[in-house]
């Protein structure tokens, strides 16, 4: 019982991880449907980038991680308008391609201005672990769920309550109709894909400062982010958040009591059946088509 | 026309080197991971590699010639390193390859040399069976998980008072061999096994096999992880309150490990074929110079690019020449004297006669515990 | 027409003359690399091209055949000329199965589930020891007795007229399919799904159709990477590949049967040309991945799609198949 409770905590905290890391994709490939197999990097860059700033030019946490992430909304911004805007409307093949390309382009940068060594960026709290009866957890990990709630919400709020939301919204409805209307979309595509950006480097630093940051995480980062965000339903941010328990919590059982060496396969068996039988994700209400 | 240019080239340098020999450098292969998820292991290689060729260089190099180290990227997949491997032998004409650090990459190069009659040295590649494959000119100048655990899991079972064990490692050939090797010889001498389980590289939430781990109470934990995985679980260890004693095998004596994993890496065992802290001339000189050039101590990688690239040059200057079958006479007869110890070659190729390690973390250092040399046995 | 036959022609001679013409082994292997990687990237072409959806899972058949033929030499001892075969089809049952599944979705949908099904593949691999020995992989995947017999350059030559008659039979395959009539209707479903089902066709049996006979490519491909790598372990089913693959499709153009041949060459000459820049090879690589996308984005072909015009009448039957050609 006890084991079990540890578990669920477990698979709590990981799952609001995987929720945090993945809110960037729930926004660029939820919304805006590009397929960005360069998500992964963006979290990479952010957590490489909060270790030169934290580590390297010595500024404090805070500093550092609102600066990071400006830097990463404008590179989010350029890439948008540079190159994403280009092959807009060209079918998934050529978005694909591109942030394939653009995913090898920063990995292997990075690689070679950070070097391969993996990076610590200092955590903003320390302290004992915390015992809850027989649960342990740190501070920093509950700081860092409750960030990515704060996030979440933050997002949502965007989207939902904003005039620029209500532009996002009705941009990734219906583009031409949009434009009509006086939107200029091409500002609201680059703004959403900043916006996802700035989302995946956060999530990269805060994470960066619990695990550490390394040139060559992205592939992984990205595959377990289509995860949470095909489970949770495309483009649904309450969905993103129970895609990523989900799956915290599916693995952390199966590791608990199947074995840790096989748990990868928990996400993508979820993915196959709930695409075979929900394909909207569990929780989307959304009727659009993909 | 290319063709005709590649053959002019060919027959240009063939003259060269018979008639000017004296200043034609020799070149040596190396082929390690430098990209991907391994690459920081590969390029400690390849930093050992280096310093070795320079210090080489620096005394004038082989009977006057210069080595040449040419560095290729293999991915640490199979078919990149054959890729490798192939442009190494054919168009940069190398004498001796040394690679390919992931013993799947190993194994896909080792039908490569055999077909073109070359010798090729690997540094790192544990997996056991690379050496019963009877090919003569593959040379393993580092143990294996079997020569490890042999060498100290009675002094593990002994010191570290065991008496049950759980065993975890990284999901891959390494890991697994290491899991494999040292529950069997520990289990032998009466240590029970709680726990046998294997994590992803690249995972980074330990606390799942963790809480499994402290529900069966071991008295030690037996951990084969690099540097990576290795600090986050120590890390996540110590914050869930793990009572065991942790000891295993990977690249853990060294200083990116210890800032990584912070006070988590204090009291924890590493079985490494080699430590900075390792008494002796030898090794206080290779430690020096190896801090001078890259402003850091050497970890097992360095030193295994090191140990490869002197053994393979002691090689060519015996053989007096880099003719494959010469060098590959000589690399038989190694008596390389490391800074771990003294390499020499069974006749299928492993080494043995260096020293091995245990090494306890201590106020953010290596502190030696154990010294076992290496046996190769039957 | 005959200016298409005597192309032909003359690439098939170019094509025998040419191992003997390069005796350098290195640059006879890397042939040997491009013919898998044409088959793979034809393959993978099927899907993309022609029924219009994009698959991220094709390392699924690559990586069953390379596994088949390596277990059914080492374990039961079969010559390469039943394993390649072999492997080729249990791909393709897979294809059956698997396409099965996954062709009931579209989009981004499709691209995921495929994706899925490889990683799912992947983590078999790595922890079915049994039947895979797992991460340590099959190493000493025999290679035929007459390469051993042969030397080095004879060897590689040996190899060459494999990998050469294998992209030959991939190539006719999917020409033939392309030709048939599932191939016209996958056409038909890619431009238009609804005009094609108002037709009667069956946009889901047609690209089974052509789901499978990708699938039975790749296993081929795999098989014979089986043999020539000597190597086989779960990073068979890596994204590596897939990327490799994706690059090759659509830098070459896809939709085209030439595209894809001259994605898979360039694309493996220019990963080893960039060797030279050492340290910056990958990140070279990116930025130049990147600028095809956004320079050419309808691949190579595309850029020599308007002339010369035999070049674009051959290699994009399918694409004015739907303005002109009758079925």
């Amino acid at each position: 019982m006890n084991l079990a409770l540890q578990f669920l905590a477990n698979g709590l905290v990981t799952g609001a991880f995987y929720a945090l890391s993945a809110l960037g994709l729930t926004l660029i490939f939820g919304l805006m449907r590009v397929v960005n197999f360069a998500h992964g990097e963006f979290f990479m860059l952010g957590g490489v980038l909060g270790w030169v700033a934290t580590a390297v030019l010595g500024l404090d946490f805070a500093t550092a991680f609102v600066l990071v992430v400006a830097a990463m909304g404008v590179l989010g911004w350029l890439v948008d308008r540079f190159m994403i805007e280009r092959v807009r409307g060209h079918g998934e093949e050529s978005t694909i391609l591109l942030t394939i390309g653009l995913s090898i382009f920063l990995a292997n940068a990075t690689l070679y201005l950070a070097g391969p060594a993996p990076m610590k960026v200092p955590a903003p709290l320390t302290g004992k672990p915390l015992f809850l009866g027989p649960v342990v957890l740190t501070k920093s990990r509950l700081a860092a769920v409750a960030v990515s709630v704060v996030l979440v919400l933050g997002a949502y709020l965007v989207i939902h309550r904003t005039r620029i939301g209500r532009a996002m919204r009705a941009t990734f409805q219906d583009a031409m109709a949009a434009k009509l209307s006086g939107i200029r979309t091409e500002r609201i595509f680059a703004a959403t894909f900043a916006l996802g950006t700035m989302l995946a480097a956060s999530a990269g630093m805060l994470l960066a400062s619990i695990y550490s940051a390394q040139a060559s995480v992205g592939g992984l980062v990205s595959l377990k982010a289509f995860v949470v965000v095909i489970l949770g339903g495309m483009g649904s941010f309450p969905g993103a958040i129970a895609g990523g328990l989900i799956l915290g919590l599916s693995e952390a059982f199966w590791g608990g009591y199947v074995s840790t060496g096989t748990v990868d396969i928990v996400g993508f068996v979820m993915v196959i059946l709930i695409l075979l039988f929900r394909p909207r994700g569990l929780f989307s209400l959304n009727a659009q088509r993909a | 026309m290319g063709q005709k240019r590649l053959l002019l080239a060919a027959a240009a340098s063939a003259c060269m080197a018979g008639a000017a020999g004296a200043a034609e450098p020799i070149k040596v292969g190396l082929i390690e991971p430098l990209s991907g998820s391994v690459a920081y292991n590969g390029q400690s290689v390849v930093e050992g590699a280096k310093l070795a060729a320079k210090e080489i260089n620096d005394r004038g190099g082989i009977d006057g010639r210069p080595l040449e180290l040419i560095v290729e990227d293999g991915q640490c997949a199979p078919a990149n390193t054959v890729n490798a491997a192939e442009k190494l032998i054919q168009n940069d004409r190398v004498s001796v390859l040394i690679g390919a650090f992931c013993s799947s990459a190993t194994a896909a190069i080792m039908p490569v040399a055999d077909k073109y009659k070359l010798p090729l040295v690997t540094g790192v590649s544990s997996k056991a069976d690379l050496t019963e494959q009877g090919n003569r000119y593959f040379f393993r100048a580092a143990e294996t998980d079997a020569l490890l655990a042999r060498a100290f899991a009675k002094i593990m079972a002994r010191d570290l008072k065991l008496k049950s064990v759980a065993y975890i490692g990284v999901n891959d050939d390494w890991g697994r061999g290491g899991v494999a090797e040292f529950s069997r010889d520990l289990t032998e001498l009466g240590v029970k096994s709680t726990l046998v389980d294997y994590f992803d590289h690249g995972s980074t939430d330990f606390y799942t096999l963790l809480t499994r781990i402290r529900a069966a109470e071991p008295d030690g934990v037996f951990v084969a992880a690099e540097t990576q995985d290795g600090s986050i679980l120590l890390k996540q260890a110590k914050e869930m309150g793990l009572e065991a004693k942790i000891f295993g095998v990977g690249s853990w004596a060294t200083e990116d490990f210890i800032k990584l994993t912070g006070e988590a890496a204090e009291g924890i065992y590493a079985a490494v074929p080699y430590a900075s802290t390792i008494p002796g001339d030898t090794n206080r000189k290779f430690v020096e110079s190896y801090a001078k050039a890259y402003r850091k101590q050497p970890g097992k990688y360095g030193a295994a690019g090191y140990n490869a690239v002197n053994i393979v040059a002691q090689a060519i200057d015996r053989a007096d020449s880099t003719k494959a079958e010469a060098i590959r006479e000589a690399l038989a007869k190694t008596d390389y004297e490391a800074p771990n110890g003294h390499y020499r070659f069974t006749p299928k190729g492993q080494a043995y006669g260096f020293s091995a390690v245990l090494v306890q973390l201590q106020g953010a250092k290596p502190v030696v515990v154990a010294t076992s040399p290496v046996e190769a046995g039957q | 027409m005959t200016g298409e036959r005597s192309s032909l022609l003359f690439v098939l001679v170019l094509a025998a003359v040419f191992p003997f013409a390069v005796q350098n082994p290195y640059i006879l292997h890397l042939a040997v690399i491009a013919g898998i990687y044409v088959v793979l990237a034809t393959s993978l072409n099927l899907i993309v091209g022609y029924v219009g959806e994009f698959s991220l899972g094709h390392t699924a058949f690559f990586g069953i055949g390379a596994y088949a033929a390596a277990l059914l030499s080492t374990a039961a001892g079969l010559p390469i000329w039943l394993t390649v075969p072999l492997a080729g089809l249990l791909a393709g049952l897979f294809g059956i199965v698997i396409g099965a599944i996954t062709l009931r979705l579209q989009g981004p949908y499709f691209v995921i589930v495929t994706l899925a099904f490889a990683e799912v593949l992947r983590i078999v691999a790595t922890n079915w020891i049994g039947l895979t020995n797992g991460p340590m992989g099959i190493a000493g995947v025999p290679q035929p007795a007459s390469v051993a017999a042969a030397g080095i350059v004879g060897g590689k030559q040996i190899y060459y007229f494999m990998a050469a008659g294998m992209v030959a039979v991939s190539l006719y395959l999917a020409w033939r399919l392309v030709r048939s009539n599932s191939g016209r209707a996958a056409v038909a479903v890619r431009e238009n799904r609804f005009v094609a089902q108002s037709i009667g066709v069956d946009p889901f049996l047609t690209a089974m159709h052509v789901f499978t006979l990708s699938a039975v490519l790749a296993g081929f491909a795999g098989g014979f990477y089986a043999h020539y790598v000597s190597f086989v372990g779960p990073e068979v089913f890596r994204f590596s590949f897939m990327a490799s693959m994706i690059i090759m499709v659509l830098m070459g153009g896809k939709g085209t049967l030439l595209g894809p041949v001259l994605g898979a060459v360039i694309v493996v000459g220019l990963e080893e040309y960039l060797r030279q820049a050492q340290e910056l090879r990958l990140t070279l690589f990116g930025l130049i991945v990147m600028a095809v996308v956004l320079f050419a984005p309808n691949g190579l072909m595309g850029l020599l799609a308007r002339r010369p015009a035999w070049l674009a009448r051959r290699a994009a039957p399918a694409l004015v198949s739907n303005q002109g050609e009758p079925a």
